[in-house]
């Protein structure tokens, strides 16, 4: 297992493509927050609105993990580099458990480290528009908690995607159109079904809007979405890990 | 005991494409054999599920007395050339082989060594986009060696080297098994492995037609009449007429059939004058020729 990780951490650290991520995650985290403590009237940016400004652009750094998780998978496929992956390690259920556990990590990662450059923003932006920043209480904490674990989990479940549809410009396509087209559509009009698919389930569990009752009025309660999207990355893995270990590698 | 053991070896991919057809056959140790057969006659696949990339429809393929998968740190005992294009474009030459050598558990310090061998030592820092598909097959070549394995399994290693390449891995070949290496190498271009091999498969429509010793298939097979005359077409009519197959390129023929004795009295009695007439044994793209023929008239 130690190979494996050490050859997982080497396919990042050796391509440009976790560095434009980490690039891309840290301009639409920073860019938002600067933009909108430097606009938006005084009082709106202060006490427990800050937070939520700070915060503005981690849900779509939740989407560029998804796309990182997708590539990671996919470019193995497309570049070819999946036969000597498996040609190193036959027994291929291990190598898709660690590319799903260092791409989750690596997820986690990412957002604490957006949330860590978020609040930096805070800590500057805020006194020079004379704002006081405002405390990390435990509510805050956890929400951040919460955000950080859900990005881990979004990027293992874009590498399972990534396993199971292995067309890299598809598969990040149709995910992209159904997380932000169809799934929204489905949860306007259908707001019953629409609170069990899985990105409104990740975004329900990373959601500051829900009530101090822990529900939201058509959602699911935080911990119902919290299992289920568990249930969901843990469905899409199996199916991942059952589908790479029977496929010709031709 | 033999290096590879395919056992009526079949691989289906759908319904309708029988594409390895119940192939048995045994590779021995310290030999090269070339896998021959032409484009689609299913050699990528075997090679393929000898190395547990393909999952056989049927039968078995032993590797050292196991199945791929239950060795112990493959790629330290078998190493395989099957894809020269299995490199992500951007990394460099010698990552490209660092993530394979720690996939495998293989130290970085036979990175270099590899890439030497290969003579690719001083490209081993440029990113793999930039390599000449040549280069790409020797870093290709490098990556089967990273494990210093016992056992090479190249399919087309020759695709894309320039003549000079392709001297230079018939020497490499042979060097390894020098060592007392076993080489399985596939071509589809016959004349190429021709110097190179101890042994044979020939494969055609996914059935192995014939396997064994070079020199023993090319022996048993019918030799050939070379015969150049500036009445060639009027002696191709009289050899024709005693049933030799005779093919004829300007004032030269290939006879099959009649013996060199006997194409020189047919000459001498039709008044035909001949500038040439030798017995050569076939190349070994007459013999594929011939029992790809034999199999088919069967």
């Amino acid at each position: 297992m130690s190979a494996l990780l050490r050859a997982e951490l080497l396919k990042l650290r050796s391509t440009r493509t976790a560095l434009g991520m980490g690039i891309a995650a840290a301009l639409v985290t920073v860019l938002p927050a600067i933009l909108l403590i430097a606009f938006l009237p005084k009082g709106t940016i202060a006490g427990d609105e800050a937070r939520t400004i700070l915060i503005a652009g981690s849900g779509l750094v939740t989407y560029i993990l998804l796309v990182f998780g997708i590539l990671g998978m996919t470019g193995e496929y497309r570049h070819g580099t999946i036969t000597y992956t498996y040609l190193a390690t036959p027994r291929r259920g291990r190598v898709m458990v660690v590319k799903l556990v260092v791409y989750a990590l690596v997820g986690c990662l990412a957002m604490l480290l957006a949330l860590l450059l978020a609040n930096l923003i805070g800590v500057i932006g805020l006194p020079i528009r004379g704002v006081s920043f405002p405390a990390l209480d435990g509510a805050a904490l956890a929400d951040y908690a919460r955000q950080i674990v859900t990005a881990g989990l979004i990027t293992a479940f874009g590498v399972a995607l990534g396993a199971l549809f292995r067309a890299q410009v598809v598969t990040v396509a149709g995910t992209l159109i159904w997380a932000l087209m169809v799934e929204p559509l489905i949860v306007a009009f259908k707001p019953h079904i629409g609170a069990w698919l899985p990105f409104n389930v990740f975004s329900q569990v990373i959601s500051l809007q829900i009530g101090a009752d822990g529900g939201a009025a058509e959602g699911l309660s935080r911990p119902a979405a919290f299992l289920v999207s568990i249930g969901y990355i843990a469905v899409f893995s199996v199916a991942a890990v059952f589908i790479s270990m029977r496929r010709d590698v031709t | 005991m033999a290096v590879i053991e395919a056992e009526h070896l079949s691989k289906r991919f759908g319904k309708k494409v029988l594409a390895v057809d119940d192939v048995s056959f045994s590779v021995e140790p310290g030999t090269i054999t070339g896998f021959l057969g032409p484009n689609g006659a299913g050699k990528t696949t075997t090679l393929r599920m000898i190395v547990d990339l393909v999952r056989p429809s049927g039968g078995a393929v032993r590797v050292l007395g196991s199945r791929y998968r239950d060795l112990a740190r493959p790629t330290t005992r078998v190493g395989a050339l099957l894809d020269a294009s299995g490199f992500h474009p951007g990394r460099s030459g010698a990552n490209a082989l660092r993530v394979v050598a720690a996939g495998a558990g293989i130290s970085y310090d036979r990175v270099d060594a590899a890439l030497e061998m290969v003579e690719l030592g001083g490209a081993a820092r440029r990113a793999v986009k930039g390599y000449s598909t040549g280069m790409k097959q020797r870093l290709a070549l490098a990556a089967a060696l990273l494990g210093d394995p016992e056992v090479l399994i190249l399919d087309e290693p020759a695709n894309g080297l320039d003549p000079e390449g392709i001297r230079w891995l018939r020497t490499f070949l042979r060097a390894r098994a020098a060592e007392g290496r076993t080489v399985l190498v596939s071509s589809h271009v016959l004349a190429e492995v021709e110097q190179t091999v101890d042994d044979i498969l020939i494969i055609s429509k996914g059935k192995l037609l014939a396997q064994g010793p070079i020199s023993e298939l090319t022996r048993s097979a019918q030799p050939v009449v070379r015969v150049r005359s500036p009445q060639a077409e009027k002696l191709e009519e009289l050899l024709a007429a005693r049933g030799a197959a005779v093919n004829r390129l300007g004032d030269a023929l290939a006879v099959r059939g009649p013996a060199s004795a006997e194409v020189g009295e047919v000459a001498q009695s039709g008044g035909v004058v001949l500038h040439e007439l030798l017995t050569e044994q076939p190349s070994l793209e007459e013999l594929f020729l011939q029992i790809a023929g034999t199999r088919k008239e069967a």
